[in-house]
């Protein structure tokens, strides 16, 4: 065990030793830090709520909604929904929770996938560099198993991912005080359930969001990892991983009609579309199926990897 | 049995239907320096590799102080420390964190250690430089410092040499024999230029095409076998005729030298005839570099099967 840490600690060390890693988490802060920035510019509208006259103004913006639906059809189904949550305020006489750090964590939730960028980039690399780099055979004539070096680096990419994505939510958070204030300690929010609308807790809303996006992040590293392992080549991990990733909606959307499209990884890595006011990828999916098809998947990840790196000889390059 | 430090047993090594490596069985005892040598392509690199445990074995095993490679890897490897190939380390860390880097990974050893090991290897001005902006010749220091780490009993190096300047291979010249000497450490040297480390061994392995084709004492006397030898004398017609005559010898003028081959166990008979004939002897050598001449006599041209 304590054999272990010490090899976390090696690849850590690698990790962080490198300037590009540093890059990549300014990056992301600046990143971070320009959407609060353009919000604030922007979406100033927000703070009107919190005046005694906030029915007059979510009457105004019902008002303006409607107009703008009847220039711009396009925008029609959008603004309708917007509407029938201003009326749903109106007729339980809620007054909607001012604009603040959470409410800007809850709607840059998707930020994380630059965490998952990230991630990608260093699980690519973590197998694949060390055979680049030639330092695969000085790693390998240890008295360490392979599977215990494999496993090494496998924890190192998981710890990378949550340690990002913790430093991505307090990030976030810290710069949604800073423009928009704390607010109250736990605020409601209004979203759209299966049947109608109903009042959730914002930061539990927060916090399930994030805990469904690290299971996304988890099964891409993992992806990734396993093409690097497999492989040996950090830019076709990274590459595959980064083109999967983006265009994961459409590739579902592809297929939606296929028999087996219910089987493709992607229709089920966003488990956020199982929450209250969000929309399935698949007509059909559930919470169970998605579940069972993620473990599936990850299995198979790891199988590959492991094999594949316990295994094959480590020749010339 | 007990005293090999590193033994071969009939180790064969098929890819697809090649038999890349053909039955090599050696062993190397403790203290001795073993030099490998063979024309690129020979499977030298192949050989280390299976002895490490990069490449899984097909036929035979390697034993290494009473564990084999194959079945008992980390009590087996934990006795061994090496190169294999090029000296690569993470350019991106100073020579002092590609240490701690291996040494985190073996048991006990200790800052003490990797210290000592720095002075002896006479890396402790750039230890703290990043590896990145080191010579050759100075990770393959590193590469030795890495190795040696935690007092293996079979130290492989692949190639030591490459890379460094004269004085630079007669420094790892010195650390290897005294390595030897002192701590009893079997050596292994794989090298395509003999050369170079023929000075260093004790023993010498040919490899062609994937099979020992001979093993030589480097200090053994080679009574048996013909080697040029070279006679300054006058007149020079008349120790050419006696050679012929008498001896049945080949022999031409080379440098005001009379050059011809025989076995060394003649040599007192022929100085002998031609003085009796008076004819003049200043000096007699024996070529240099004669294993290097066996060593393209054995492996012929340098083709790849």
């Amino acid at each position: 065990m304590n054999r272990i840490l010490k090899l976390i600690q090696n690849e850590q060390g690698k990790i962080f030793i490198r300037k590009s890693t540093w890059i990549m988490y300014i990056i992301l802060a600046v990143l971070i830090f320009g959407n609060a920035l353009l919000t604030n510019s922007f979406d100033g509208l927000k703070k009107d709520y919190e005046g005694d006259d906030w029915r007059q103004v979510l009457e105004e913006e019902n008002k303006e909604l409607q107009k703008e639906s009847e220039e711009f059809e396009d925008f029609e189904d959008y603004n309708n929904s917007l509407i029938a949550k201003n009326n749903y305020y109106l007729e339980n006489d809620i007054q909607p929770a001012p604009y603040t750090a959470w409410t800007f964590v809850q709607e840059n939730i998707s930020l994380l996938s630059i965490v998952s960028l990230l991630t990608i980039i260093i699980a690519a690399g973590i197998v694949a560099n060390e055979f680049r780099w030639g330092t695969i055979k000085l790693l390998l004539i240890r008295p360490i198993s392979r599977s215990g070096i494999l496993l090494s680096k496998y924890i190192t990419v998981l710890l990378f991912a949550f340690y990002t994505a913790l430093f991505a939510l307090v990030l976030m958070w810290i710069f949604g005080a800073i423009f928009f204030g704390i607010g109250d300690l736990n605020p409601s929010i209004v979203v759209q359930g299966e049947d109608g609308f109903k009042t959730v807790s914002l930061v539990a809303n927060v916090f399930t969001s994030f805990g469904f996006k690290l299971v996304n992040l988890v099964m891409m590293a993992t992806f990734a990892f396993m093409i690097s392992a497999v492989f040996r080549n950090s830019s076709l991990a990274i590459g595959i991983a980064i083109f999967l990733m983006m265009g994961a909606n459409s590739i579902v959307a592809f297929f939606a009609d296929k028999e087996w499209a219910k089987y493709i990884l992607f229709a089920h890595t966003d488990l956020s579309q199982y929450m209250d006011g969000n929309f399935l990828m698949l007509e059909d999916n559930t919470m169970g199926f998605s579940i069972a098809v993620l473990v599936v998947y990850y299995a198979i990840f790891m199988l590959l990897s492991w094999i594949v790196f316990t295994k094959r000889d480590v020749a010339g390059q | 049995m007990s005293s090999a430090a590193m033994e071969l047993v009939n180790l064969k090594k098929t890819i697809g239907k090649k038999e890349i490596i053909k039955g090599l069985s050696f062993s190397i005892p403790k203290g001795e320096v073993f030099g490998f040598i063979g024309p690129n392509g020979a499977g030298k690199t192949t050989t280390i590799r299976m002895m490490v445990g990069l490449m899984s074995i097909t036929e035979g095993d390697v034993i290494i102080q009473g564990n084999s490679i194959k079945s008992n890897f980390k009590d087996a490897v934990r006795e061994v420390g090496a190169i294999v190939e090029n000296p690569e380390m993470y350019p991106f860390l100073t020579g002092w964190q590609n240490l701690k880097h291996y040494a985190r990974m073996m048991p006990g050893v200790t800052k003490e250690r990797m210290h000592e090991i720095v002075k002896f290897i006479g890396l402790e001005k750039a230890i703290n430089e990043k590896v990145g902006r080191y010579s050759l010749g100075m990770r393959q220091r590193l590469g030795i410092a890495q190795a040696l780490l935690h007092n293996p009993s079979v130290l492989i190096l692949d190639e030591p040499t490459n890379g460094l300047d004269p004085a630079g291979i007669r420094e790892i010249r010195d650390h290897i024999r005294k390595l030897a000497k002192e701590e009893n450490v079997a050596i292994i040297i794989s090298s395509h230029l003999l050369s170079e480390i023929e000075q260093m061994c004790d023993r010498i392995g040919v490899i062609k095409n994937g099979e020992i084709i001979k093993i030589q004492d480097v200090g053994e006397e080679t009574d048996k076998e013909e080697v040029i030898h070279h006679i300054e004398v006058t007149p020079m017609d008349k120790a050419m005729k006696i050679l012929n005559e008498t001896f049945q010898l080949e022999s031409v003028e080379l440098d005001g030298n009379l050059s011809f081959r025989c076995k060394k166990e003649q040599v007192p008979e022929i100085i002998k005839r031609l003085v009796e004939n008076e004819c003049q002897i200043y000096q007699v050598n024996v070529a240099k570099g004669t294993l290097e001449d066996q060593f393209f006599e054995l492996i012929g041209e340098n083709t790849i099967e």
